[in-house]
């Protein structure tokens, strides 16, 4: 797509907002370097292994790496404005350097999973059109078959050690390759991570590079990122994220949280990959503009990673999913000594059970605050407030941000009858890159339709039904998973849950329930029906229950149930403790 | 026997591997110890109930002589041994668990052990042993210091507290492998002559402390991790301490016969606890949750 398809499509877009949003800068590249040079030496980013090794980066280094970075893009490798770079890498000094180091050359960053199969790679990379990967070594032997099957001109090897003190960075690498053995050897030519950065340095030091320059004539509407998802048609396709998207869900994050977020004083978590948007709009934009330090944990698998970054930092503000914060909850550790500095949780990515929520707030004293975005909204759409959040609410929509329920022909439903949720605002992308047709399903004039059925209370608080997809439907009554899960987590014993609806010959579709008891629990189906049956419709209750001991997830540990209905289909009856009634 | 300057060399790397273990280490994880005492009750009374009985009864099954019996009963009748903080750390144990009850037991060793030998001693031989308490103070100061500077410098500066446990972990594999190896060449005549039931005997008091200090504490409901380190704890004792009793309180062939299975204990309780090590090591890994993969 060129640059000029690209201004038709911003213009087709611009509908009349209901409010507007005052950004924070013009561009992403303009907000990295008003906020380095905000909070010069104070600590931007902090990267704690497992065994507690940690490096630093201060903001005005953030700000003098990144300039390196992207002169050694423009200069040494002669990309152009809007040149895609495809980023994969694990929550490390690298990340911020290389996404905002891209963004600040002019280019158009697209984040990629560093746990990617070979085919996944080169389907994104394709479909990105990306010239440069930036690729953690960890993943180098991935190297010959990719870059053999796409058009990357250059390859950039970064270590998750890149930037620690010198020594510790080599006990650690060599921790990794010789004793962890995790470090494959690279076969194809590279750069790494810390030549290139050198190369970028020697390249400004010549004057060789005006860096303001490659972004000078850029506004809100301007390309920032290619952010893929499946949406809710299943293909992997890039969400067009623009430079006023994503300040704009800064803005709207900062309304919802005001006074409670001290500028330059906190320290926020980021255990969830930076790669995915809610990480990447809150960790590395929202918390980084608000000047905290970001402790960057690449792998939190197993939980017990955590425990060093936690102990040793005061942690004051945790981004999570309802997985994640679920895993903490059964660490002792943590149960026993939260974090005496948290003030607050961020919850999203999937439904928060209320049973986590309850514990989770009763264990560190600090409130968790339930959100909804997609990545198609970079990502937050509703916010619960910081002081009156509701339970099971995804709160009310962000400033500047409007919504709709609709019912199945498309009309606004009756007020307080659940519906798909529509929604309009200057978060919402320009539609998915070289796919009209996707985005066709997905954007209609202006509203982005996101999938999720929806109520609304008289006062504006959503609540998320559950997924147009999942909807169960027991003899005509309509099931949502959210509902039973919910009601299943509640159990004494129960780490894990998920619902689906199966078929069934004589309800059409039959509930079905999927568990993972805690360590050393053993619960069966009779104790699971009888603890539903005392507070949901018998409808509702699971007719049949399988215990396992893991569930199938996505990369930020939301339950796959399309990958429980896929198995449904060829049952593996052994392992089905089901009963009969319903 | 080993010489002077072995024997400080020895001290110097323990005094090491612990500041290693001490900057694994923080406040709160003693804290979490304390909250839940019944842990450190149970590791108390399997090391001064369990042990000098587990020993009293092995003397009596394998109808040891009198001396040998006393050394039997004098070796279940000691604290718990530094080397098992190092075993439960390399076992993914509670380590600030471990070091709190080698604390406790070792403070304790002032009343307990006299009280343990009289108790079961006595029914072998008559004569007078004296406990010397300088080396049960100095053994706790080796062990206490260095664990505490190590959580002092993990708490100023968390890479050097990295590095530390390191070197402390690494120092740790070295001196076992250097107490398995050295100690067969340099005693290789006394394990030819040595009768099978004293074999039986050194050995097995390890390995029974083992068993019955995680049946016990599984039975208490402490969960595994713990478990495995009250296991450990009862099992490993201070050998050192035993020799050193030893030889203030006897002299001659009698104290040659009373020392042998102290000695013959320390060599393979190092063996033994190196297996069952890399057993709990195994569990505690597959223990930890796995959550999905985030990376």
């Amino acid at each position: 797509m060129s640059i000029v398809e690209l201004d038709a499509l911003v213009e087709s877009r611009a509908t009349p907002l209901s409010m507007p949003v005052p950004l924070p800068a013009r561009h992403i590249a303009e907000l990295v370097e008003t906020t380095c040079a905000r909070y010069a030496r104070q600590h931007a980013f902090t990267a704690v292994l497992p065994n507690g090794m940690y490096g630093n980066l201060k903001f005005d280094q953030v700000a003098q790496y990144t300039d390196q970075v992207a002169a050694y893009l423009r200069v040494e490798l002669g990309l152009a404005v809007g040149d895609r770079v495809a980023v994969q890498l694990p929550n490390s000094l690298a990340y911020p350097l290389w996404s905002f180091g891209a963004l600040k050359a002019g280019c158009v960053l697209v984040n990629m999973n560093p746990l990617y199969t070979i085919p996944e790679m080169v389907h994104q990379l394709n479909d990105s059109g990306a010239r440069v990967l930036v690729l953690v070594d960890l993943f180098a032997d991935k190297l010959p078959e990719v870059v053999a099957q796409t058009k990357v001109e250059h390859v950039v090897l970064v270590r998750i050690t890149d930037l620690f003190p010198r020594l510790i960075g080599f006990i650690a690498h060599n921790i990794m390759k010789y004793w962890n053995r995790i470090i494959p050897a690279c076969t194809v030519p590279v750069t790494t991570g810390l030549e290139a950065m050198a190369k970028g340095e020697a390249i400004l030091r010549d004057g060789k590079a005006d860096i303001h320059s490659y972004t000078a004539d850029f506004g809100p509407d301007t390309l920032a990122a290619l952010q893929y998802t499946g949406g809710t048609t299943g293909v992997s396709k890039g969400a067009m994220l623009t430079h006023g998207n994503l300040l704009a869900n800064i803005a709207q994050i900062e309304e919802r949280v005001a006074g409670n977020v001290e500028h330059g004083k906190e320290t926020a978590l980021a255990v969830l990959p930076l790669y995915h948007i809610f990480a990447f709009t809150a960790n590395l934009l929202y918390f980084f503009h608000a000047g905290a330090r970001n402790i960057l944990v690449a792998s939190p698998r197993p939980l017990s990673n955590l425990q060093r970054a936690i102990e040793n930092y005061p942690v004051s503000w945790i981004p999570g999913v309802n997985t994640l914060f679920n895993g903490i909850l059964n660490e002792e550790w943590f149960t026993d000594y939260p974090p005496p500095q948290l003030k607050g949780s961020i919850a999203g990515g999937t439904s928060l059970h209320a049973a986590v929520a309850e514990r989770w707030e009763k264990v560190t004293g600090s409130p968790v605050i339930e959100g909804y975005g997609l990545t198609e909204s970079s990502p937050v759409v509703t916010l619960n407030p910081f002081v009156g959040s509701r339970a099971g609410s995804i709160g009310r929509p962000v400033l500047g941000t409007e919504v709709r329920l609709l019912d199945v022909f498309g009309e606004d439903a009756a007020p307080g009858e659940a519906g798909e949720l529509a929604v309009r605002g200057p978060q919402v992308m320009l539609g998915y890159w070289q796919r009209p047709d996707e985005t066709a399903l997905t954007l209609r004039d202006g509203w982005l339709l996101t999938g999720d059925v929806a109520q609304q209370d008289a006062d504006g608080f959503l609540r998320i039904v559950d997924r147009k997809k999942d909807l169960i439907i027991v003899s005509g009554f309509n099931v949502y998973p959210n509902e039973v899960e919910d009601c299943i987590a509640r159990l004494e014993g129960v780490s894990e849950v998920a619902v689906i609806g199966v078929p069934d010959a004589k309800s059409g579709e039959a509930v079905k329930a999927f568990i993972v008891p805690r360590n050393g629990a053993t619960i069966t189906a009779d104790q699971v029906r009888e603890h539903c049956r005392a507070s949901i419709t018998g409808y509702k209750v699971p007719k049949s229950v399988e215990i396992r001991s893991e569930l199938p997830k996505t990369n930020v540990g939301k339950v796959l149930r399309r990958a429980l209905r896929d198995e449904a289909h060829q049952p593996v009856a052994e392992r089905t403790l089901g009963g009969t009634n319903g | 026997m080993v010489s002077q300057t072995e024997q400080l060399l020895l001290a110097l790397m323990i005094g090491v591997i612990m500041l290693g273990m001490g900057s694994s280490l923080t406040w709160r994880d003693f804290r979490r110890a304390f909250k839940r005492p019944q842990a450190i009750l149970i590791g108390f009374a399997s090391q001064y109930v369990l042990m000098p009985l587990i020993g009293f009864l092995l003397a009596i099954v394998l109808q040891l002589p009198p001396p040998l019996a006393v050394g039997l009963i004098l070796i279940a009748s000691m604290p718990g041994g530094s080397t098992s903080n190092i075993f439960t750390y390399f076992s993914k144990g509670d380590l600030a668990l471990s070091v709190t009850m080698t604390t406790f037991s070792t403070l304790a060793a002032f009343v307990m052990t006299p009280v343990a030998i009289l108790l079961y001693a006595s029914r072998f031989m008559t004569s007078e042993i004296s406990v010397g308490m300088g080396s049960v103070i100095s053994g706790l100061f080796v062990m206490l210091i260095p664990v505490i500077i190590g959580m002092f410098i993990r708490r100023r500066n968390a890479n050097v507290g990295a590095v530390l446990e390191l070197i402390g972990g690494i120092m740790g594999v070295v001196i076992i492998l250097v107490l398995i190896l050295s100690w067969v060449p340099r005693n290789a005549s006394l394990l030819a002559t040595t009768p099978w039931q004293v074999y039986v005997a050194a050995a097995g008091i390890g390995a029974i402390g083992f068993f019955f200090g995680l049946i016990t504490a599984t039975l208490s409901k402490l969960g595994f991790r713990r478990s495995a380190t009250v296991s450990l704890e009862t099992g490993i004792q201070n050998g050192p301490l035993a020799l050193s009793i030893v030889l203030l309180s006897f002299t001659g062939a009698i104290a040659n016969d009373i020392v042998l299975i102290p000695v013959l204990y320390s060599l393979f309780i190092v063996i033994i606890s190196s297996g069952v090590t890399m057993i709990y090591r195994r569990i505690n890994n597959q223990l930890q949750q796995r959550t999905v993969a985030l990376l």
